[in-house]
């Protein structure tokens, strides 16, 4: 067999390898960057900005101190910035990874489900990443947060062990085959990554989500908002609303009568709904249309 | 000499009418007549966007709904007089607590109709588009700040 001359020729020999690996390196950059880009509009799709910026209109986005009213006491988002005091600088994947699908600080603490790690539970590997990678670019703000305030019985956090033990069950997100890529992206936004449920859908006296009713509206909303159902339902609900009323609604908050919302909502329009591809608002709209129909109180 | 003092006596007397009709004017009338025109600038949004996106056809009623939305655009900042804050209201008292901002979030209620309207009547697609979502954020702007929510 003969060797094929090319290869003897020394530069040749040298440079090929070296340019694959200068070109390995870049499409690695590349690869970095867009994962970045993808985590800013998981971040946005997530939620995490209405949440994760104070009340102040010139509060830096993410860098937490949102008050939050809820019928378990006030509590108070904490910074997402990567400032090591006060953010979450220095977490790695894995940090994120306990803190988004298992709802546990890298302290090995419990969060409380006000922060909807129930939803987020089922979010894929790679998006998780792609967020970590997002927040870790941002640049640090040294923002110290108020803390809880809770009733005694709720103030020492490893209570949600107990809680966890009743109520959280998390598994990743499955795909129904039955369904099409478009159903089942709806799903997991609605579900998982934009966790509508966390508001739309009733809870019960500890404060799990009752999934038997999901998304049939929750008269205890937090902020002391009375939160619509947003299932197919003859008179409440959105069953009069056509695939093209909610897309307007997720695009500008416009309802169907001309109205525009304000309230909390207003804002999931303006930092998450709005922020979406158009292909994301239609899976969202297409997923909603699909559930069966079911009265909200 | 005689005709302008004459002149001016009428026109105090004319004002005079006029401020004391105004001030006539019941609060809970004031509420209702502010109602009834957030009312109709909601159905007119409505109705153009229902047209706008290709919902229904009726592309000749366009301009009818444009028009009427930025000629009542010039109209709300008459809407909130004072002693309008308590009653049948689901305006916030922070509105006659920050008259300037208010103000502010008005104007940009009668521009952005203004400008929508000039771009229907130009046929400007795009410009329709930038316009409604600007109709959109004044809207949404005011009311996230200054109404109630329905609970």
């Amino acid at each position: 067999m003969a060797v094929r001359p090319g290869l003897r020729a020394e530069p040749r020999f040298f440079a090929a390898p070296l340019l694959s690996l200068i070109a390995a390196s870049c499409l690695a950059a590349a690869a970095e960057s867009g994962q970045i880009e993808r985590g800013r509009d998981l971040v946005h799709a997530g939620g995490c900005i209405s949440c994760h910026t104070g009340d102040r209109p010139d509060a830096t986005p993410l860098a937490g101190g949102r008050r939050l009213e809820t019928p378990f006491g006030i509590f108070y988002s904490p910074n997402l910035r990567p400032d090591r005091e006060t953010g979450t600088g220095g977490w790695t994947d894995r940090d994120f990874d306990a803190a988004l699908r298992q709802g546990r600080a890298p302290d090995g603490s419990l969060y409380y489900p006000v922060f909807p790690y129930p939803a987020y539970a089922g979010m894929s590997d790679r998006d998780v990443s792609a967020i970590a990678a997002y927040l870790r670019s941002l640049p640090p703000v040294h923002n110290p947060v108020p803390p809880h305030e809770l009733p005694w019985y709720l103030r020492w956090r490893q209570v949600m062990l107990g809680w966890n033990l009743l109520w959280f069950h998390p598994q990743p997100f499955q795909a129904d085959q039955a369904r099409d890529a478009e159903w089942n992206r709806g799903a997991y936004l609605v579900r998982h990554l934009g966790h509508c449920g966390e508001c739309h859908t009733p809870r019960n006296f500890l404060g799990a989500r009752d999934d038997s009713r999901e998304l049939a509206g929750n008269p205890d909303g937090p902020d002391d908002e009375e939160i619509p159902g947003i299932r197919q339902d003859r008179e409440g609900g959105i069953g009069q609303w056509t695939i093209d009323d909610i897309l307007l609604f997720l695009e500008m908050g416009m309802l169907p009568d001309g109205d525009f919302a304000g309230s909390s909502m207003s804002e999931v329009i303006d930092d998450n709904t709005s922020q979406l591809t158009a292909a994301d608002r239609r899976a969202i709209a297409v997923y909603l249309q699909s559930l069966a129909p079911l009265h909200s109180p | 000499m005689h005709h302008r003092s004459l002149s001016i006596l009428l026109t105090i007397a004319t004002l005079a009418f006029a401020s004391t009709s105004f001030s006539a004017t019941a609060p809970a009338d004031a509420i209702k007549y502010r109602k009834a025109v957030m009312s109709a600038m909601a159905a007119h949004t409505g109705a153009f966007s229902l047209i706008n996106f290709g919902r229904v056809e009726h592309q000749d009623h366009l301009r009818a709904h444009v028009e009427a939305l930025a000629a009542m655009g010039t109209e709300v900042k008459v809407l909130f007089p004072a002693g309008t804050d308590t009653g049948n209201t689901d305006a916030l008292p922070l509105i006659w607590q920050e008259q300037d901002k208010f103000g502010q979030m008005v104007t940009a209620v009668e521009k952005s109709t203004a400008e929508l309207r000039d771009a229907v009547v130009a046929g400007d697609k795009a410009a329709t588009m930038k316009a409604f979502k600007a109709v959109g954020e004044a809207c949404k702007g005011c009311h996230d700040r200054y109404r109630k929510e329905k609970k």
